[in-house]
Parts: structure tokens; sequence; C-alpha cells
């Protein structure tokens, strides 16, 4: 099992100069765009007030950054037609104009694989691809392109995508267990004499904790507690889902409840920053042209038809709510990464959040001004609360080449990028 | 600049101009949002290279104006492209484009509103032109040049935009030069080094509309106050009026690069052979014919200039047109919709 970031790593005479934690990435993906208004403030520098949607981020207004007028080219119809949902999606890391077929899918290498097979080697997983809604990798979801296309976010060759991992339990086994995801018999097997995977290893922990300061303590204490929890969280669900009509295919180990779900994601990314297990991740939230009904907020409708809204207020009003929502999970994973502490910083300021969607009004399909926040510091780097406005049509691109620099990965260009966005740093 | 992948569109221009010292350069944006409206060609790009925001706003209000009859569905749909401009510092106040932008209405609002507010509601014009292209059909774009080669020149020097351009562009018509000789031509001589790259690089056929041309054509004065006067504000029509004492009539080498762009097979001007323009260090052309060449230049053809002259008044003053929405569907609802509103 791994382990976070002790402070009784760093040796005493080196800890002024080696004491740095890694820099992390991670993609928050959100579909169907959101609704602008709501969205953007009306200002540009230092971070207020910020609007409907953005609300619950208020109080972490100091430790992100908003980007507007960013663009994705390659998302637009380019002579394609329809397919606005399948081609932002798979453009969005690729910075690819996708191929529109629904069989011999073509893309090309998403920057965040780019970077994977660099810092990677540092990780037990270069990377982890994780959603929470169909993983499909066949059939048309979108006027023409291949649900490869809307179900992945990230591609390790112009051909493969990487499918999202759904299912927590799969998650926390992967990261935590044996390496490799049980198949339902086997876990249920498993079940019949399983135990937390903190007995396993508690004498080890023990004999640990006696060689360390009660900083390090404390942090070793927490960290196995919130793994202890994500447990209980699992068995909760596994139940949870034992009283589901099962005439519904619900995967095994997903909790049917939206906000737990991403709660149970967002807690084992949480881990998997902290113990250095990747520093790269993928969340594609729910998929493009998802029609999602939001029941948990009173939203029967599917999410999909409504952002069709027409400008119509009342159809607005519901796409606002669910966007808020969205972002009301997002805001309490970004108060987790912010309370753990890393050295003289948190997990938060040494990573790179982007909170963000390939459409920005996803009632005309518009791909540009996309909806982007950049959360954390990347490790001290990022002069973070304030709105930066770029010209419009900035490529998108652009971000992710200051990015990949931020990572330590040099590029001279990426997908159409004109350059590294600038502004973003502390100079 | 999207556009739905069906029947091959009408040629999609991009249209690189220096609006503010010349009103030439506005009414070839007037001519091109009227074959717009007769659906001749699309506005792929307008790239400015004047470092002035007030250009980048007329060049707005212009559009605003010209899609002002299209409402409802198809409004709520539509979305203009951003214009490109060039960052710097205004060379010099321009009365044409100041005029405009200050007339109010009765009750002191602003007759015409831009959205333009500040640089960042441009966009970078290598960028802009960049993503123009990648939506159009092969050899189903033109440039339209009328002033320094500045920005296309940049062109040239971003990385994959050469290519780009040999696989989308058909032509590049510029507003430039004096044919066969001359004195230096303004939009030449404001950038010598842009010009030369431009006429030495540019992959693909290259046709001139020299100053002699437009000298040969002048737009007349008084089509502003018959022709445009459909409309009580016309925010071309103000331009022209504030650009110098009136009456006056314009030099129109830039209406005549915009013309042949559009309508290359109609006969309106003569061309030269094929040959290779060269610029000297102060800015004056020169043709050398070559059967090699990429270069031609436009030649008067007498008996054409009151036709040609007809053209222009009629395309830069045609009225706007209403544009459907993108899908069938949405109109039908809306028409249903009104109809419902008529009833009650």
């Amino acid at each position: 099992m791994a382990l976070p970031f002790l402070e009784a790593m760093v040796p005493a005479m080196a800890a002024t100069r080696a004491a740095k934690p890694p820099v992390r990435m991670a993609f928050v993906y959100v579909p169907n765009g959101i609704i602008m208004n709501g969205w953007n403030p009306d200002y540009e520098g230092k971070l207020g007030a910020l609007p409907r949607i953005l609300k619950p981020l208020e109080p972490f207004r100091e430790d992100i950054l908003l980007l507007g007028n960013l663009t994705h080219n390659a998302g637009r119809a380019l002579l394609d037609g329809a397919g606005d949902h399948g081609r932002c999606s798979a453009s969005y890391l690729t910075g690819v104009h996708p191929r529109k077929t629904l069989v011999d899918i073509q893309a090309g290498v998403s920057f965040d694989q780019i970077v994977a097979k660099q810092v990677g080697a540092h990780t037990r997983f270069p990377s982890l691809e994780l959603g929470m809604e169909d993983a499909r990798q066949a059939g048309d979801c979108d006027s023409g392109y291949s649900c490869a296309y809307t179900n992945n976010l990230a591609w390790e060759s112009e051909t493969q995508p990487l499918p999202p991992v759904l299912d927590p339990r799969a998650l926390f086994e992967r990261l935590f267990g044996k390496g490799q995801t049980l198949t339902p018999e086997a876990r249920a097997r498993e079940n019949l004499y399983r135990r937390s995977i903190l007995d396993f290893v508690s004498d080890d922990t023990r004999k640990l904790e006696a060689d360390l300061g009660p900083t390090d303590r404390r942090k070793l204490d927490e960290y196995l507690s919130s793994i202890r929890e994500i447990e209980r969280q699992i068995e909760r669900a596994e139940k949870d889902n034992a009283q589901i009509d099962p005439h519904m295919e619900k995967p095994y180990g997903v909790p049917a409840d939206f906000a737990e779900h991403f709660k149970l994601m967002t807690d084992m990314m949480t881990v998997a920053f902290q113990s250095d297990l990747t520093r790269v991740i993928t969340f594609l939230v729910t998929h493009e042209g998802t029609s999602r009904p939001y029941r948990e907020i009173d939203i029967p409708d599917g999410h999909h038809p409504l952002t069709h809204h027409r400008n119509q207020p009342d159809l607005i009003e519901k796409v606002t709510q669910i966007n808020s929502y969205h972002v009301r999970q997002f805001a309490a994973w970004i108060a987790k990464m912010k309370s753990i502490k890393e050295g003289d910083s948190t997990l938060l300021d040494n990573c790179m959040i982007v909170y963000g969607a390939g459409l920005s009004d996803g009632n005309r399909h518009l791909h540009e001004d996309l909806p982007t926040l950049v959360a954390g510091r990347g490790g001290n780097y990022i002069n973070s609360g304030r709105r930066i406005v770029y010209r419009r049509e900035t490529p998108m691109c652009n971000l992710f080449l200051a990015m990949m620099d931020r990572m330590g990965v040099h590029a001279e260009r990426f997908g159409d990028s004109t350059g590294s966005l600038d502004g973003l740093d502390l100079a | 600049m999207q556009f739905p992948g069906k029947a091959k569109p009408p040629v999609g221009i991009v249209f690189d101009c220096a609006l503010g010292s010349k009103i030439d350069d506005a009414l070839a944006l007037a001519m091109l949002h009227g074959f717009e409206g007769k659906n001749e060609a699309r506005i792929a790009a307008i790239g400015i290279s004047n470092p002035d925001l007030k250009a980048a706003q007329f060049a707005d209000i212009v559009g605003l104006f010209y899609a002002s009859a299209t409402t409802g569905v198809a409004r709520a749909f539509m979305h203009l492209t951003p214009i490109g401009l060039d960052e710097g510092k205004p060379r010099a106040a321009s009365p044409m484009l100041n005029a405009p932008l200050a007339r109010t209405d009765a009750n002191g609002k602003p007759t015409y509103t831009s959205t333009v507010t500040s640089i960042h509601d441009t966009a970078d014009v290598t960028t802009l032109i960049r993503n123009a292209l990648t939506a159009q059909d092969d050899q189903n774009a033109a440039f339209v040049l009328t002033g320094p080669a500045t920005d296309l020149a940049k062109l040239l020097d971003t990385y994959g935009l050469r290519e780009l351009i040999a696989q989308k562009v058909k032509l590049l018509c510029m507003a430039a030069g004096t044919f066969p000789d001359g004195p230096a031509e303004p939009n030449i001589k404001a950038d010598v080094a842009a010009a030369r790259k431009v006429l030495a690089g540019w992959p693909g056929p290259l046709v001139a509309a020299g100053y002699e041309i437009g000298a040969a054509l002048p737009f007349p004065g008084a089509s502003i106050e018959k022709d445009f006067a459909w409309s009580a504000a016309h925010p071309v029509a103000d331009a022209y009026s504030a650009c110098r004492p009136m009456p006056y009539d314009a030099p129109s080498w830039a209406m005549a690069a915009m013309l042949y762009a559009v309508r290359p097979k109609e006969n309106y001007f003569k061309l030269s052979g094929p040959g290779t323009i060269t610029v000297s260090d102060d800015g004056r052309t020169s043709f050398a014919e070559s059967e090699n060449g990429r270069h031609r230049y436009l030649i008067l053809d007498p008996a054409q200039k009151e036709r040609i002259l007809r053209t222009y008044t009629e395309i830069a003053s045609a009225k706007p047109v209403v544009r459907k929405p993108p899908h069938p569907a949405d109109e039908k609802k809306e028409e249903k919709k009104e109809e419902k509103k008529e009833e009650v």
C-alpha cells in the first residue's frame, strides 16, 4: 500500500532544497456546455463575488484561475456537419479534429498521455482514467460519431482511447488492491473472507508509527482514516444497490446517488495524488450528449435535451441548476484537496486541476470561450485568484502547452497551439 | 465560420484590410456583406491590419447592421465571426471610423452598438484566418487584401499555414501596386517587406488590382445619398460622409479586388498575362511577363466601366437579408409561434 508524502521522507539535511512535492494535474470534464451567464464574471482580474454556477467555489477563489475565450477549433464542424458532442469530447485533450466514423476511429494522442509517458515512470500508474457514466466503446453516440469519441477523454494513440474506470470498487482495488480488477465472481468469493485492507497492513503501520514524529503520525492517521472511510462508503454503496429495482442494470459497486459516486471517485483521486500513485488523472464526469436526469435535485428531464433550451427561461434555469450541482461536488473535492498539508503547502497547491467543458453554449454548440477553470497552483507556479480573458479564438491547446511545460514536458506545439498560454504564472 | 457539410457552399472570402485610412476598404466590406446576402460569397474571416480598436468596432457594427434583418430563432442561433485585429497603437485618428461610432439618435443613444469593447473581443488575425481556412472546402476560399500585406506575410511565417493556404485557397486578389508601372502605391509602401514576402511566397494564383484601376473607376459619391438612403442610418454611408468633405468620388481599387474575387468569370476586367510582380525599395511595383508566373493584374476594359460602377453601387448598398436558422425544424416551430401570436 502506498503512503502519503511524509516529512520523515525528507532527510533532515536536504529538507530545505528537496522537500518539493511533485506537481500533479487532473481534468474534470462536464458535458453539454454551461450556461455561460452563470459562469463568466462580468469583470477581469482579482476574483471577487462569483457568478451563480461558480458560487460553491467562492471560499476557494484564491485557489482558482478562471480563463476566458479559450477555443477548440478542432471541435468545430470543419465541413463534417452535425456531431459537435462527439467532436468536442474527442478533441478536448487531443487537440485533433476526429474522423467522423463509427468504425475506424481516429483522433490523436491526448496531451495527458504525452505527460503521463514522461512523468509516469515515477509513479505506479502513469495515469488514471476515471468516469461516472457509460463506457460503451462502440455504436453511434452522436450523428455518426462513435461512442468511443464521447465516452473517453484520454487517447494513448491516434486510434486507441483509454476507457475510464466507472466503478469505485474496481478503482479502489486497482489503487490499493492487487493491481488488477477482479471479476464480480472473484470479488464475491473474496468478500467471504474480506477484511479491511488496513487490517492486512496494521502491523506494518504500527512499526512505522514508532519511527515517526507527531506531525507525520497525525498525517498517517488521517490518511489511514480516509482509506477506511472509502471502504465504508463502498460497502454502503453496495448495500444501497442491493435495494435498487433488480431489473435495472446497475454496475456492481456503483452508487445510485450521483453525489456519492462523485465523492467516492474524487476521494480516491485525492489519495492517488496524495500517495503519488499517479500524477495524471482524467475524470469524465458524464459524457457528451448524456440525457442523464438529475432527480437528486428534482430535475427529471434529460440533461442534453434541456441544454437545447431555445432561450426558454425555465429550461435555462434547470440547466443552470445542473451546472451548479456539478460545481458543488467539485468544490467539495477542492475543499478536501486544500485541507491536506504537504510540507508548507497543500495538496491542492501542488496540483493543476482543470474543470471544464468542450462546449460553452450547449444550445448553439459553440466551441469558443470554453468554460475553463484551473484549481491549484501547480507547485507555486500559477498566480491564482484571478480571471484572465484572452483574445477570441485563443487555442485551448495553448493552455495545455503551458501545463505540459509545468509538468516538465517540453514541446514546441500541441494540437493547434500558437504558443504557450501567457499570464498564468507568478512572474 | 462553420457550415453544415452538405453541398459545396459559395466561395469563402478572407478579407484583410486596413479600415480607417481610406473609404475604399469600407465600401469593399459593404460589398462583401452584399455578396453574402446574395449567397454569392461567405465571410470566412475579416482581419484588420490597422491596429485600431475602432476599426474592429466599425467592422462589427457593419456586420450587425447586415444581420439586423434576421430575427427570432435564426437570430438566436446566429453566430457572427469575430473580427481579427493586429495589436498595437492606432496610427492616427480616423474620421471615417469616429463618425459612425459616435453617432447618436434623438435620445442621445448610440445609433450603432458594437459588441467589441476591448482587444479581448477581437481575435489574433493569424489564428482567426487559420481557423477559418480549416472550415473551407478545398480550393473554395479566396483572399481579398486591401491593406498592407503585413498579416498575410505573418501567415506565411506560421507553422503549417503555407500548406493550408495551398490546399484551401484558389485566389489572392490584392488591391496593391500600380500597373504596368507608376508611382508607389500606399498599400505596398506601408509594408514593403511584407509585400515582397507575399509576392514571392504566396502558394497559389495572385491577381493585383492596381491603383490605376481604382482611379479609373471612382465610386460615385452621389450614390451615398441615393442608393444608401433606404436606411435612415447606414454605417458605411456615415463613414463615407465623414471621410472627406462631401461630395467626392472615391478611388475603388479595394472594391475592384472584391468584385474580381467573388465574380472572376464575369468579364468585368481583362487580365494581364502571367508573370511576376516585384517591388523596389521605395515601394514601386513592376511586372515581368513569364509563362510560368503566378501573378497577373487587372486591366480596365473601358466598355465595362459603367457596368462595374453599377455593380459597385448595387452590391455595396444592398439591403440586409433574412438568414435562415441552422435547423429547418426550428424555423417551422418559430413560424407556428408567430402564427399563434397573430391569432391572439
